[in-house]
């Protein structure tokens, strides 16, 4: 446990003294546009990583329902993704998977490791949570104090100050858990569901989220209370928000509508950010590498990158993508 | 009589030898004669599913100039009549260099690794096996997809037992897949025999259900499974037996599509009637999918009981029946609402509806009345209503989605009339029905700001003598079926325009027309009844013009009539119909009660009766009871 809060002491201290952070880059795409369940996968999809000339190397199965990917902070080699058939799990950097969950849990929407208890696996699923304490070897449900209906769960997003802390973004508020997920009380009632909840690298209080359609929110005490962020409309689907691990005045959103949002004043006023993206705005995932460049995946386009926090942008080199998760990792020695 | 059958199963069996043709297909319609033998019977089933495999096996409608590159399908039927079975390996080698993924993958590759055990070359048995190691198979999000996919997993798991988790595709060993598998099976038939079907009385996808379990049935080295699959198959296609008019499966359905909700016939279902019951042409290419029912279908032999419950009427006969709507994962109080169903067959014609309300997201039918026709092919038998619903939040409720390009979405997956406002296929929170016998009230209350906030009305190009009265009431005849329908709200006249598949890119005119109902508050009311019971079209108008009826709109639609049958109703909408004058409770409705299908909400068990014929689905013990009760 010390070894891995050393750790991440580590990673926020050198984050901002290094010019070059040594971070790994990953994404979760799919490139097969239309797939539905029988007809043929004809493209690559799944996880990507980003490698040094700014391509991307695919990364273990071929499966074009991937929804997240997580790593043991321990060892990169431990991959879970979340995808239609649930929880699948790596111990040899995606050579050989395992399915984790039995027939009772299904379409998994986020898999998530708690950095401080790394055994410790969050799966979000459509009707609730269920959590493993051995590296996903076991899956329960653990969903006391979330209610019987309402409890979908679009993620949940552990806080790395404290294990056992985290947030679920759930169809009718966010969910807190301060004992690894034995019980949740809502923190935030909202009028639809959460889809995005973010922790900042810069200041562990400082947490954001995002709804399907009850706007965005913002807390700055540890995620117990929370705040409606004026400049962020909720006449349109938020799908996502992040920080910039290189500038803490920086966030940005992705709608469905809105296209790209972003603030340069840590949240008090925000930008469209669309110019030179295509049109209708309809943007899937927002995300930003270890160098601050900014992305955004545009539906039934694809992935764009930009160099000056969305003023302009250029098409990525994964033509045709649509990226459903943007995973920074500290880079691992395994 | 005898003669007849037996002629009959000489024709089929000649016509079988003549390459690509599909004589069933091609042919007048079957005749409809009760085969009372047994033996002639199954001489028949036999004869016909030599006809499918014959046909499939000959190239079907495309021919390959190489023989070693031969589909699943065609490979099955090859290898179920033991025919080409060096092309047969050469093609699996083939095949498998490029495999599928999912449960429409999973199925036909199990039926060829069944199938070929002991002809395949051992070379293609292993290109088999090798594919359930490396690709990854998706699970799905559908009912269907659970079934085909498990059944498979079950089956392979038995196939290739004692093997590590390196061996499979998921890491789990052939037993860890096998345990995992049956738990399954055994949950989704608990849930069946229980609380019913979530996908009930599907037009297509009975054959989703009816080939997983005839797979068990045939192939499971269990016999507790094999009999869960022959008492599935049973439970399956008495319903299918008891629904259908001379084989047409009509509505209510969980799931359809344009095709068959107005061409009735043109469905898999009636390839199953047409296999199972011989009382209905099969659909050109014996439906698809039905091909590997097929290339197994003797190891099945359908129950007497279930095949006089297809053939063999007497009397009218009203059954009320409960399923259950797909899982909602959210948006809803409910997981899985009740669906309460009522079904009303005749000589003439039938009567279905469910209750209304959200039901399937994209593919329900709620309710219709349809006619019989000498030859159903082609022909436009049905009339009902509906609120055409478009709703990304609806599509939320059942699928872990985003809603905005979600109805898009569909559109180009196989549902291309999902976001048309002309649409004749869906459900709709906004629509509430109720049925008395051969009359239906369909009651909408749709908000304002609804995408589509108008009601459609289909009227067949097949109905004859339309005439709108000016009573209100526009009455036609559809066979041998006189019809009534009053619009509560004003409407106009457009003209149907249909998609021809689910990948359609553009609408035909195939004749008929739509009533379009532009009105949030409205309704409509169809009474049926046979020609026989007037002395005339005028007299059936006239009777209906004399019917005691009272309607308003606001504040909630209501209508106070008096039916045909003089049952006194008063429906209101969000409000418990009213049978003469006794408030009708829904929740006490069995799982199936009628004089031919009764089983108790968690019960386990089905009874199927015909006159002296018994036969009792004892999912409890897992066995079947027959019996012939003298006298009745």
């Amino acid at each position: 446990m010390k070894t891995i809060l050393t750790l991440f002491t580590l990673v926020a201290s050198t984050m901002f003294l290094t010019a070059a952070p040594e971070y790994d880059f990953y994404i979760c795409a799919k490139v097969n546009r239309d797939y539905v369940i029988g007809s043929k996968v004809e493209t690559v999809n799944g996880v990507f990583k980003r490698t040094d000339d700014g391509s991307w190397e695919h990364q273990g199965y071929n499966d074009t329902t991937l929804t997240a990917v997580a790593f043991d902070p321990r060892d990169h080699n431990v991959v879970y993704t979340s995808a239609n058939n649930g929880l699948w799990r790596s111990l040899d950097g995606g050579q050989h998977w395992r399915i984790c969950n039995d027939w009772d849990m299904t379409e998994a929407r986020h898999v998530a490791v708690d950095p401080n208890a790394p055994d410790h696996v969050y799966l979000s699923l459509p009707d609730g949570i269920a959590v493993s304490t051995d590296r996903a070897q076991t899956l329960v449900r653990r969903e006391n104090g979330l209610p019987e209906r309402g409890k979908y769960t679009q993620l949940v997003a552990i806080d790395r100050t404290q294990a056992g802390r985290a947030f679920a973004g759930c169809e009718v508020g966010i969910f807190f858990t301060e004992n690894g997920a034995e019980s949740w009380r809502r923190v935030l009632e909202t009028a639809d569901i959460t889809n995005d909840i973010k922790q900042s690298p810069h200041d562990p209080d400082h947490w954001l989220a995002v709804t399907q359609s009850a706007g965005a929110w913002s807390s700055h005490d540890r995620g117990l209370t929370w705040s409606q962020i004026d400049g962020v409309p909720s006449a349109h689907s938020l799908h996502n928000v992040t920080f910039d691990m290189t500038n803490p005045q920086r966030l940005a959103v992705g709608s469905w509508g809105l296209g790209v949002l972003t603030s340069e004043d840590g949240g008090k006023t925000w930008q469209d950010r669309n110019a030179g993206l295509p049109e209708p705005h309809r943007v899937w995932r927002v995300g930003v590498d270890p160098s601050g460049r900014l992305y955004a995946s545009v539906h039934k386009q694809t992935l764009f990158y930009s160099d000056d926090f969305g003023r302009t942008w250029q098409p990525d080199t994964l033509v045709g993508s649509l990226v459903n998760y943007f995973v920074i990792l500290p880079k691992a020695d395994r | 009589m005898k003669l007849t059958q037996i002629f009959a199963v000489v024709v089929i069996l000649a016509a079988t030898g003549t390459a690509i043709a599909q004589p069933s297909a091609e042919a007048a319609p079957p005749d409809q004669t009760v085969v009372r033998d047994a033996a002639i019977r199954q001489a028949a089933y036999l004869a016909r599913v030599d006809e499918v495999l014959n046909w499939r096996a000959s190239g079907a409608t495309v021919q390959t100039d190489d023989p070693g590159n031969l589909g699943l399908a065609a490979i099955a039927s090859k290898l179920a009549l033991g025919e080409d079975l060096e092309n047969c390996s050469l093609s699996v080698i083939e095949v498998m260099k490029d495999p599928g993924t999912g449960p429409f993958w999973m199925f036909p590759n199990v039926g060829v690794a069944f199938l070929g055990r002991d002809l395949l070359s051992a070379a293609a048995q292993a290109a088999i096996r090798e594919t359930w190691r490396t690709t990854r198979q998706l699970r799905g999000d559908t009912e269907n997809h659970w079934v085909m996919y498990y059944a498979s997993l079950y089956l392979m798991s038995e196939l290739y037992p004692n093997e590590p988790g390196e061996s499979w595709y998921n890491g789990l060993s052939s037993e860890e897949n096998l345990a995992e598998a049956r738990a399954f099976l055994i949950d989704w038939i608990d849930l069946t025999t229980t609380v019913g079907q979530g996908e009930f009385n599907a037009t297509h996808y009975i054959g989703e259900y009816a080939i997983p379990m005839l797979y068990l049935k045939a192939w499971a080295e269990d016999p507790e499974m094999q009999q869960r699959g022959e008492m599935m198959l049973d439970w399956l296609f008495a319903e299918l037996a008891n629904n259908t008019l001379n084989g047409v499966l009509r509505g209510p359905n969980s799931r359809t599509d344009e095709g068959s909700v107005i061409e009735r016939w043109n469905a898999l279902s009636s390839y199953f009637s047409w296999l199972l019951f011989g009382n209905t042409p099969p659909t050109r290419g014996y439906g698809g999918w039905g091909i590997y029912f097929a290339t197994v279908a003797q190891h099945y032999q359908l129950p007497e009981v279930i095949y006089r419950l297809a053939t063999d009427r007497g009397d009218d006969f009203v059954q009320h029946d409960r399923a259950r709507v797909r899982r909602r994962w959210r948006y809803s109080e409910e997981l899985s609402p009740p669906v309460y169903k009522t079904q009303y067959l005749r000589d003439d014609y039938a009567v279905g509806s469910t209750t209304g309300g959200q039901l399937d997201p994209i593919q329900a039918h709620v309710w219709d009345v349809t006619w019989d026709e000498p030859d159903p092919r082609g022909k436009h038998n049905t009339m009902f209503s509906l609120h055409p619903l478009s709703s990304g939040r609806v599509m939320q409720m059942y699928f872990t989605a985003y809603p905005e390009p979600w109805i898009k979405g569909v559109t180009n997956e196989g549902k291309p009339s999902y976001d048309s406002p002309d649409k004749v296929v869906g459900s709709s929170p906004y629509e509430q029905v109720f049925q008395s016998l051969d009359t239906v009230i369909a009651l909408y209350d749709i908000p304002a700001g609804t995408r589509f906030p108008h009601i459609n009305g289909f009227f067949s190009k097949d109905l004859v003598n339309l005439t709108e009265d000016d009573s209100g009431w526009i009455f036609a005849q559809g066979g041998r079926t006189y019809l009534a329908y009053r619009p509560l709200a004003g409407y106009h006249w457009i003209p149907y325009l249909h998609y021809n598949g689910g990948w359609a890119k553009e609408k035909l005119p195939l004749g008929g027309q739509l009533l379009t109902s532009p009105h949030l508050k409205n309704g409509t009311i169809v009474q049926a009844a046979s020609v026989d019971e007037f002395a005339s079209f005028a007299d059936f108008k006239q009777a209906m013009r004399a019917l005691p009826l009272e309607f308003s709109l606001e504040p909630t639609p209501t209508v106070t009539m008096t039916t045909l049958r003089g049952k006194h109703l008063l429906i209101t909408y969000g409000e418990a119909p009213v049978v003469d004058d006794e408030p009708l409770d829904y929740s006490q409705w069995k799982l199936f009660e009628g004089p031919h299908l009764n089983a108790e909400i968690g019960g386990r068990k089905m009874t199927i009766t015909h006159g002296q014929l018994q036969r009792v689905l004892d999912f409890n013990t897992l066995t079947i009871s027959d019996s012939v009760t003298a006298g009745k």
